[in-house]
């Protein structure tokens, strides 16, 4: 609260006050939670000063993977993941779903084709992300977990295509998963299992598209998020890698008189040694 | 108290020493994430969604067709395909296009010898390498220019990755009524016997050659084999039905769909057919 040297205005008191009604919940939720503080760390921390834009394509795929979630969400009040027959027309219950949202539903196009090719858009930013990391060599020491966790994001990523590519439940849907289920069924050992899984039995049947429609919009969506959550937590921890190139922050610097031998930094490793016999003596 | 001069530090202590110095730094040098980091990513972010609106809108107004058939193709395609048929088997097994590169892997090796390598080897290996790169590459140097062994390596797997994908995008596509066609050119070159004739043509119109090869017609895809002189082989006509009503059933592993739903008739009339076939000479 300020405290004023003369008797404060009308206006000041009511400044004040209003002041004082909008930090209230927010205090009471920092008190209780600790989520104000956390949200202030997150976004007043610092990253390196010279980040390229190519550090953006993290948050675009994230951004990506949202479009998904929220498309999805939509779709799943529509569709029906239902093989059976319609009596009246004869034709499959999910295709017919698919053709009602695509050619009758309000903005129904515009929902799904942003799903379809919100879908690509998303492999696509994971693979420049993937490429950027590797470029800058932001896979090494001490970020070597989030490179996996990465990894897996990818691959549930590829996974999530899979199922989701049945569920239209047209010709191309339907045989291209008759042969991609038949294609893990060659693997070794769990091969044969894994593809009676994926069939829910010996043969492709509506059965197999609840299965991929449970896979696609729970199971695999939920580790997905999961392991966003650790990607993002890791990448806060362990912070921002500055480009290799850095002349920077985290980089090389001029000593102190502008003119001398530039400190090593973290782009610029120390040879073997140096270090230790550089600051040997202070200790 | 006299500075002790340490041994040579250890990889661990100098990769601990670096972090520090980068956290110190950022600290002392950095920039807050808001606004800075922020702006970019909120621009980016934009960007992104504004993409993926611009595609769904040309897929589904290139696609719309003057009598709205859902199955007219746009620019990006056709927005519904025909609804799934098990009967009908005249299909092309495409699946979405990041697919491609491991949807032509496939053709790279073939049945039965290494079509393994091609569905879960290479894959694999590929994959276990991937997640294992920070353990692979363990120096600090994070420098593009110091790092050719990396930078070859990287730039090798995008040209592989990038030219499966491309290969897999326009491979071969044999339509039936294509490769109808070519049932006369097929009848004379095989000098097939009339009573093969009716399978030559189911063969051509079953979706068969959407993976197999057949006298230089066909897709060859997934690794499936050439049947231009599979009767020379002498299996058998109950083997050849056996095995189209349940391949994995007669060959352990194999990815090819069943055709049980042709019926015994044209089952019969396929089997006399792919006997008949003794190569072209």
């Amino acid at each position: 609260m300020t405290t004023y040297k003369r008797k404060p205005t009308k206006a000041e008191v009511r400044r004040e006050r209003l002041e004082e009604v909008v930090l209230y919940p927010l205090d009471w939720l920092e008190e209780r939670s600790g989520l104000i503080g956390g949200i202030r760390y997150f976004l007043f921390r610092n990253v390196p000063s010279d980040i390229n834009w190519m550090q953006t394509l993290g948050s675009a795929a994230l951004t990506a993977f949202l479009v998904q979630a929220i498309t999805g969400v939509i779709l799943a009040m529509y569709y029906t993941p239902s093989a059976a027959t319609d009596p009246h027309t004869g034709q499959p219950v999910a295709w017919e779903s698919i053709d009602n949202i695509t050619n009758h539903l309000t903005m129904g196009w515009l929902v799904r084709g942003m799903h379809k090719w919100g879908a690509s858009v998303f492999i696509i930013l994971m693979f420049l992300h993937m490429g950027r990391v590797f470029l800058f060599g932001a896979y090494k020491y001490p970020r070597e977990l989030n490179w996996i966790v990465g990894v897996l994001i990818l691959v549930m990523g590829l996974m999530e295509g899979f199922t989701g590519y049945l569920l239209p439940w047209d010709q191309t849907a339907y045989w291209a998963s008759v042969v991609g289920i038949n294609l893990n069924g060659t693997a070794p050992f769990l091969g044969p299992w894994l593809a009676q899984f994926l069939r829910s039995g010996q043969e492709i049947s509506g059965e197999t598209l609840t299965r991929f429609y449970s896979l696609h919009m729970l199971l695999i969506p939920g580790a997905i998020i999961g392991l966003i959550t650790l990607h993002l937590y890791l990448v806060i921890r362990l912070g921002v890698t500055s480009p290799p190139w850095s002349k920077e922050a985290a980089g090389i610097e001029p000593s102190e008189n502008g003119s001398g031998p530039l400190r090593p930094g973290l782009t610029r490793p120390v040879p073997r040694g140096a270090a230790a016999q550089a600051d040997g003596g202070s200790k | 108290m006299a500075a002790v001069q340490k041994e040579k530090p250890t990889r661990v202590e100098e990769q601990r020493a670096e972090f520090a110095q980068y956290k110190a730094d950022v600290k002392k040098r950095g920039k807050p994430f808001y606004p800075y980091a922020m702006f970019h990513d909120t621009i980016m972010s934009l960007v992104v969604v504004v993409v993926i609106i611009a595609l769904a809108a040309i897929w589904k107004w290139s696609s719309y067709g003057p009598h709205h058939d859902p199955t007219q193709s746009g620019l990006l395609g056709p927005s519904m395909g025909a609804p799934a048929d098990p009967g009908t088997t005249s299909f092309v097994p495409r699946p979405d296009w990041y697919f491609y590169f491991l949807f032509y892997l496939l053709r790279i090796f073939k049945w039965p010898e290494s079509v393994f390598l091609g569905t879960i080897g290479v894959p694999t290996i590929c994959l276990v390498l991937l997640i294992l790169l920070p353990f692979l590459d363990r120096r600090r140097e994070r420098r593009p220019s110091a790092r050719p062994v990396a930078m070859v390596a990287g730039v090798l797997t995008i040209l592989s990755m990038g030219v499966l994908t491309y290969k897999g995008a326009t491979a071969n596509e044999a339509l039936a009524s294509e490769v109808k066609a070519d049932v006369p050119h097929w009848i004379a070159v095989e000098n097939l016997p009339p009573e093969a004739h009716p399978g030559a043509e189911l063969f051509a119109t079953s979706g068969c050659t959407a993976c197999h090869t057949y006298a230089g017609a066909g897709g060859s895809n997934l690794g499936a084999p050439d049947l231009t002189d599979i009767g020379s082989r002498n299996l058998g006509i109950q083997f050849q039905i056996n095995h189209l009503k349940c391949p994995s059933c007669v060959n352990p592993g194999s990815p090819m769909p069943k055709f049980a739903s042709l019926g015994e008739e044209r089952l019969h009339q396929l089997a006399v057919f792919l006997e008949a076939s003794k190569g072209t000479h």
